[in-house]
């Protein structure tokens, strides 16, 4: 039996901001981190951002992003203190965020974020979608993800967000990062369609039914408020901060030796599905793999005698691990994709 | 040096020429006078589960002891890295930050994420520094030392987990 969530006794505090500004659809609940932390009750919020704008997770490079893009289209790039990849954002989705002391909160993560999210789970079936937390804690209807989350510790204060997707503009969601390879934007586009869905069910009841899910689960009265002395001091202060290019640079990375190794660039559409392009030493690879298999693949080792679709064709269907031991059997052509194979897939897929 | 000194304890493998910090998880290993390196456990790797991503302070940064030293990223929960001891940072696991999952692979060795200078040096020194068996014991606030403790909290804590179902069997 997994241990409970221990809020402490009170209120539900309700904020609902409502429409806000790109910048301050995310300041104002990272405020109220700060606020819960230095005391404030736990705290269901929601807004909707009157712009678009793209938001990077914590540890998001900033080198995601098609800047170029962004500035000619005026979509703000910002970056949020929680987890989670480069996302595109805009007034067609409702974010929610709980936000609760950290010591009510499981130390293991993995049951924490599922305590945190049931609870939404509830809400959208309550409104009418048959939405379910999968194994990866995703908010999905069958195989596709419409509800996109993270989580992080903001001092004393642990915050989930997500978001209600009432449209989703699966086109500019794939415009806004950088993928120089135009046929890895092909593949992240397609699996977007297929594994990223919204949810266009009426706002208002979908926050009632939240509402009511996470005072049932927290075993708190919901009671409307409004952000602390302390809350908007934090906003004046995270208004600034989220501005400054310091804060968008992003955490300390190390740095990594000019033009050696392959060159890789990974997309996460939805757990378990990603899209990888990868070049070495004149091998270039464009990959989709979907639950560990890869299920399209665009091969160029350079020369017309190279026998490239056979080589595609070996290794759709393959699970990951093993296409650099297919790849081998084509020779030098074949290795110099393995590596390129090794370097955009290291880690887990 | 480590390796002898390693024991398994409810399942988990614990390396017992290093003080933890039963809070945190952090492990405090002593690298010279005045110098240690700092690593998380077992048990914290597993609580946090997959590692996406970590990263630190850089070095030069003063640390606190009770205060964030990086973050980790893990089922996109970002949450801080709780420094043990205060001092400064000394220098960073660049091999961390580029591959997670080697803290996962190996906490106690390729896994390490921070060296710093303590502040006390003296102090420090006498209580981090491996001294002969029955010698003065200094201790760090907050840090266990002595290896039939370490083995006891941890395996107590591992119980906690277990009986919570915060952790599998």
């Amino acid at each position: 039996m997994a241990e409970p969530l221990r809020p402490d006794v009170g209120a539900l505090r309700v904020v609902d901001f409502g429409l806000s500004s790109p910048l301050r659809s995310q300041t104002l609940w990272h405020a109220i981190g700060y606020g819960v932390s230095a005391g404030a009750p736990t705290t269901l919020s929601f807004t909707r951002p009157a712009a678009p704008y793209v938001c990077l997770g914590y540890h998001g490079a900033l080198d995601e992003v098609d800047h170029e893009y962004c500035r000619a289209h005026g979509l703000p790039v910002l970056r949020r203190m929680v987890g989670g990849g480069t996302v595109y954002l805009d007034a067609d989705q409702v974010f929610f965020q709980i936000c609760l002391p950290a010591r009510a909160v499981p130390p293991v993560r993995a049951q924490a974020l599922r305590m945190l999210l049931e609870p939404a789970v509830t809400a959208f079936r309550s409104v009418g979608v048959p939405a379910a937390l999968d194994d990866d804690l995703e908010i999905c209807v069958g195989d596709r993800k419409v509800c996109g989350h993270g989580a992080g510790q903001i001092e004393d204060a642990v915050v989930v967000c997500g978001n209600l997707i009432q449209r989703f503009d699966h086109e500019r969601a794939a415009r806004v990062l950088a993928l120089p390879d135009p046929a890895q934007r092909e593949h992240t586009l397609a699996l977007m369609h297929r594994f990223v869905a919204a949810t266009p069910v009426d706002p208002a009841a979908f926050q009632a039914a939240m509402v009511s899910a996470y005072s049932a689960a927290l075993g708190l009265g919901a009671v409307p408020g409004e952000l602390t002395a302390t809350e908007r001091t934090a906003l004046t202060d995270l208004d600034d901060r989220f501005c400054s290019d310091s804060w968008l640079a992003g955490p300390v990375r190390p740095l990594l030796a000019a033009g050696t190794g392959p060159r890789a660039r990974r997309v996460k559409v939805r757990a378990g599905v990603w899209t990888l392009a990868s070049q070495h030493d004149g091998a270039q690879v464009t990959v989709s793999v979907v639950r560990g298999t890869v299920e399209r693949v665009r091969l160029r080792a350079g020369g017309s005698d190279w026998p490239a679709r056979q080589a595609e064709l070996a290794v759709t269907g393959v699970p990951w691990g093993s296409v650099a031991d297919v790849l081998a059997r084509f020779g030098d052509p074949g290795r110099r994709l393995a590596a390129a194979f090794t370097s955009a897939g290291s880690g887990t897929l | 040096m480590g390796q002898a000194r390693r024991v398994t304890v409810a399942g988990f493998v614990l390396a017992l020429d290093r003080r933890y910090q039963p809070e945190t998880h952090m492990w405090v290993l002593a690298r010279g006078p005045g110098r240690v390196r700092v690593g998380m456990d077992p048990l914290g790797v597993e609580t946090s589960g997959t590692l996406a991503q970590v990263s630190f302070v850089p070095a030069g940064t003063e640390l606190t002891a009770g205060l964030p030293f990086g973050q980790l990223e893990a089922a996109k929960f970002v949450g801080p890295l709780v420094s043990p001891v205060s001092g400064a940072v000394l220098a960073v696991n660049g091999a961390v930050t580029r591959d997670a999952g080697l803290v996962e692979r190996d906490p106690y060795g390729a896994g390490w994420m921070i060296e710093a200078s303590l502040i006390e040096a003296s102090l420090i020194e006498a209580s981090l520094i491996e001294a002969s068996p029955g010698g003065a014991t200094v201790e760090l606030p907050g840090l266990l030392a002595d290896p039939a403790e370490i083995s006891v909290w941890f395996a107590a804590k591992v119980a906690d987990y277990r009986l919570k179902g915060l952790i599998a069997q």
